[in-house]
This record gives C-alpha cells, structure tokens and sequence, in this order.
C-alpha cells in the first residue's frame, strides 16, 4: 500500500500504533506484531517500522526485547475512557473549572462561501470568534463560531472571558437561544492552524462537528466549526428508530 | 501561497495561522500546504481538466520547495485520481469527480434507511462465532461477553467502498442469525427481525485508518475516519448488538438535527 513518503509513513505507523495501544488492543505484557509482520502489513520498510517502534519506547508505551519480540506495557495515560473529556466541553451550563478558553480571534470577515444561505442570512460579512477549549490545560477543541454581525459585536473579549462553556451556551446567556442545532460530524485531516492549535502533527486526523443553530423563527444564530483532537473527544447522540406506527406499517420484512 | 478558501476547509487560512516548529513537522506541512493548494486550484476550476500543471522545477521555485516535498503532493493527488503525470511530457488534471455523498440522518434514521439501502450495497466479510470481544467495547455495553458473535460488513456505493463495520452479537442473538449473505438490507433491520431495536446510543469520532480498514476503504494507511460505535437496544432495554462502524466522510455524511432545550440561566 502506497502511503505517502518518508516521515509521513513512518507519522502514520506511530499513530495507528498509539491509538491501538491507547484503546487497550493490546494488554499490559501482551505481545505486539513482528517488524516483519509490521512491514508486510503496512507495506512499510524496516526502518519505518523502527522508527515508530523507536518513539513508542520513547514514551515507555512498549518493550522492545532482543530475540524475543515486543511487549506492550502499561500505558501511563489512564485508561482512554477516563482522559476522555467530551463531558467536561458538552455540560452545557454545569461549567467545571478544569474547562477553560482562549479567544484568539474576533472580528469580521466576509461571509464564507460554506455558509448555506450565509449571504441571505448573514449579508456580505459575518462576525468571527476562534477559541481554543483547554481541559486540564490540555487544547482538546477550535471552535470557530460565524455569526451575524450585530450578535457578535455583542461579545466583546470581555464578554468572550476564559470560561470553559462552548460559544452556542455563551450566546444563550446573552439571550440568544438555538431551537435548533443540526450537526455534521467529519473526520478531517488536521489543517496547519488546527494542528497547531490543538498540538497535533499538520495532517494527523481530527474529528470536526459543524453545528448551524437556529432561532425559533428558524433563522440561522450561528453556525459553529469545532475540530476536536479524536483521542480526546466524541460526540453522543441518542437515537430512536422511527416511530411505532411507522413501524408497523413499513416493516415487512418477515 | 495562501490557498483560497473551499467549502470543505476547517478553517480559512488566516493571520492567526502562526506557525511554530514546536507542534509542526515542517516538511509534512510544506507538503501539506503545497497539496491544498493544488487540491483547491484542481476542485475549483482554476486548473481546467486536461490542461497542464506546472512542471516540477517550477512548483520547486515558485513555492520555494524542495524536489521531494512537490513530489510528495503531486503523489498524492495522482493517488487520488486527480491528476495524471505523463513520462516526459508533464503533470494534468483529470476531470475532477464530484460525487454527491450519501447522506445519514441520524434523527431520522428510519426514513434514511430506506434510502441508504436503496442506495448500496452490502457485502458480508466475516461471520464467526465466540470472538474475543475488545476490551472498549465491553466497557461501553458490559452485558456484551468476552466473547460474541462478530459480523463485519462492508457497505459500498456503485463499488466504492463507503464504511466497514464490526457487529458484536450476544452468543443467543448471533445463533438466531443465518450468515447474512450479499444483502441489501441494513444491519438495523437484520437485528430487527423479530423484535424490533428500539434505541440506539452512538458515540462519534475521528480516528487514523489501520492497515485492515485501510485496505478494505481503499484510503492510504493513517486516513482520517470517522467512527460510530453503536449500542443497540430492544424495547425491554435488552442488548442486541454493539457496532463500530469505520466511516469515510467523503463519501457519507453523517447529521443529526436536534430540537434544542433551554437550559436555565
């Protein structure tokens, strides 16, 4: 498998590699694949292969021992569901100190092209707010939330604070309910300013979720592009399927 | 070379982009930034199909890059069928596909059902019974044994590969089950025959391809995918399935819209 040269095959290994470990694929003392399996596998050369095997012992995530193979170990992090932080950036309301922010933009823009009807809802420019959500101190979120000028000339950097709420609970604060959310998940390779921001490799993935709000007159509040590192954060929904009188007409299956 | 910004960006590149070698490995984001820039000019017209791209020395100097960094960009877009590089004779742009993504709706997953399976087509890649179950998974739906029945299924769209899912089965459940061969029908229904799922709880997120899901999504080792996991119920809040499905977000959309509450103060 062709997968791009040099540093980014050797970048791609180490991440396939720390994700499994970090997912607990592999136990504590349990033994990972062979380089040759490793190469044959990813279609990599030895030297690939050791060097994402090179910076996983860095990080004391495995054993390399001569003759006989290598050895997950304990990983260091807590388990990964304990150092995921999707409640603490969703309580919507309930803020935890450990949440906080930092705005590193607001100001206006022209409207973007992705905006659907942004021109007619927004006109030609649109008010830009770009944080960057810390937990623990940890950049997890950018959030770049586009809204209609009046409503973001409201939120002055004052207004914006440190706190750790995303920008749509900011906004109902300020009495600028959503009816509305309709969300997009993507999975998106991280562009410079996200990498940087969230102190990520340029291209490693990242999970987005755009989210247009809108009022009850449905018109559009806001529309909010949040890139999230993916070891640290995913998005719940509940869903129920159809409704039963639905159901039992369209169900014939049997 | 600050590319123009397209619909599907994360971010317009802006003042605010201040690079810093800390996080950054330079040379994949030269290369990066080389590939979005070309990707741009390829999707939105200012390089016509068939016309030529510049020449590799003239990308080197025009950008200041060095010969490996444009090769690594121009590899990638011939990877992606974007372009076509002649011996001799240069680099051009292909016609660029635009495909319409398939579209899931999460709140109205009964009516998007229909049309996804109307629209694809399933392919079983293993059924077994007693495997290991991953540990993350038995965390989330503790019922789920040590071991179950696992159902894998790839979903594809006009022979393009569009997700890959792992469905853990409860022993009792997985025995019921004939091997679900080339069907059209979605794993919702499957599981739904005889009594209906009623609830489903997702988590969604981003991880890189690996090797397996890499092969079986044709997308380059590291890819980001999106990934459902999916906890199935039945009326009686019983278990029925635990699915993770492996999703490439350029060919499926996944959404939700939700009536949102007001929440005090």
């Amino acid at each position: 498998m062709k997968s791009g040269a040099g540093v980014s095959r050797y970048l791609r290994l180490y991440r396939v590699l720390s994700q499994a470990l970090a997912e607990g694929r592999f136990g504590a003392g349990e033994p990972m694949p062979s380089e040759p399996q490793l190469m044959k596998d990813y279609g990599v050369s030895r030297s690939t292969v050791r060097r994402a095997l090179a910076q996983l012992e860095a990080e004391e995530r495995i054993d390399r021992r001569r003759g006989s193979g290598t050895f997950a170990r304990e990983q260091k992090d807590e388990a990964a569901a304990s150092r995921n932080f999707s409640p603490m950036l969703d309580g919507a309301g309930r803020q935890t100190a450990a949440a906080t922010s930092r705005t590193i933009a607001s100001r206006t823009v022209p409207t973007p092209a992705f905006l659907p009807d942004g021109q007619a809802e927004f006109g030609t420019s649109v008010h830009l707010v770009r944080r960057i959500r810390y937990v623990e101190r940890e950049p997890v979120a950018l959030e770049s939330a586009y809204l209609p000028r009046e409503v973001g000339s409201g939120l002055t950097r004052q207004r914006l604070g440190t706190g750790g709420n995303g920008i749509l609970t900011l906004l109902a604060s300020l009495g600028h309910h959503s009816a509305s959310l309709e969300r997009e998940f993507v999975a998106l390779e991280a562009d410079p300013l996200a990498a940087d921001s969230l102190e990520l490799a340029v291209g490693a993935p990242v999970f987005s979720v755009r989210t247009l709000a809108r009022d009850r007159q449905h018109h559009l509040l806001a529309c909010v592009d949040c890139v999230y590192r993916p070891d640290r954060y995913e998005a719940n929904v509940a869903v129920e399927i159809g409704d039963p009188k639905r159901r039992r007409r369209t169900d014939g299956d049997d | 070379m600050v590319p123009t910004p397209r619909s599907r960006r994360i971010n317009p590149p802006t003042k605010d982009a201040k690079l810093t070698s800390r996080h950054l490995d330079k040379g994949v984001a030269r290369y990066y930034r080389l590939y979005e820039l070309l990707s741009t000019a390829l999707q939105d017209g200012s390089i016509a199909p068939d016309s030529a791209l510049p020449s590799e020395p003239e990308l080197c100097a025009r950008h200041g890059l060095s010969r490996t960094t444009v090769r690594r960009a121009l590899d990638r877009l011939e990877r992606e069928g974007r372009i076509i590089r002649r011996r001799g004779s240069g680099t051009y742009a292909r016609t660029q596909r635009v495909r319409p993504r398939i579209c899931l709706e999460l709140h109205a997953l009964s009516e998007t059902l229909a049309d996804l399976e109307s629209r694809t087509t399933a392919t079983t890649l293993r059924f077994d019974a007693s495997v290991p179950v991953p540990q993350i998974l038995r965390t989330i739906a503790s019922e789920l044994g040590s071991t179950a029945y696992l159902l894998e299924r790839l979903l594809s769209n006009h022979g393009e590969p569009l997700s890959l899912t792992a469905a853990y089965l409860p022993e009792p459940i997985g025995r019921r089950l004939q091997r679900p061969a080339r069907s059209q029908t979605s794993l919702t229904t499957i599981l739904g025959r005889g009594r209906p799922a009623t609830a489903i709880k997702c988590s969604v997120g981003a991880v890189a391809a690996d090797a397996g899901a890499a092969r079986a999504l044709r997308v380059s080792l590291g890819s980001p995918l999106l990934r459902v996991r999916s906890v199935l119920v039945d009326e009686a809040g019983k278990l029925r399935a635990v699915l993770e499905s492996l999703c490439r977000s350029d060919r499926l959309q996944l959404k939700v819209v939700e009536p949102q509450r007001r929440h005090p103060g």
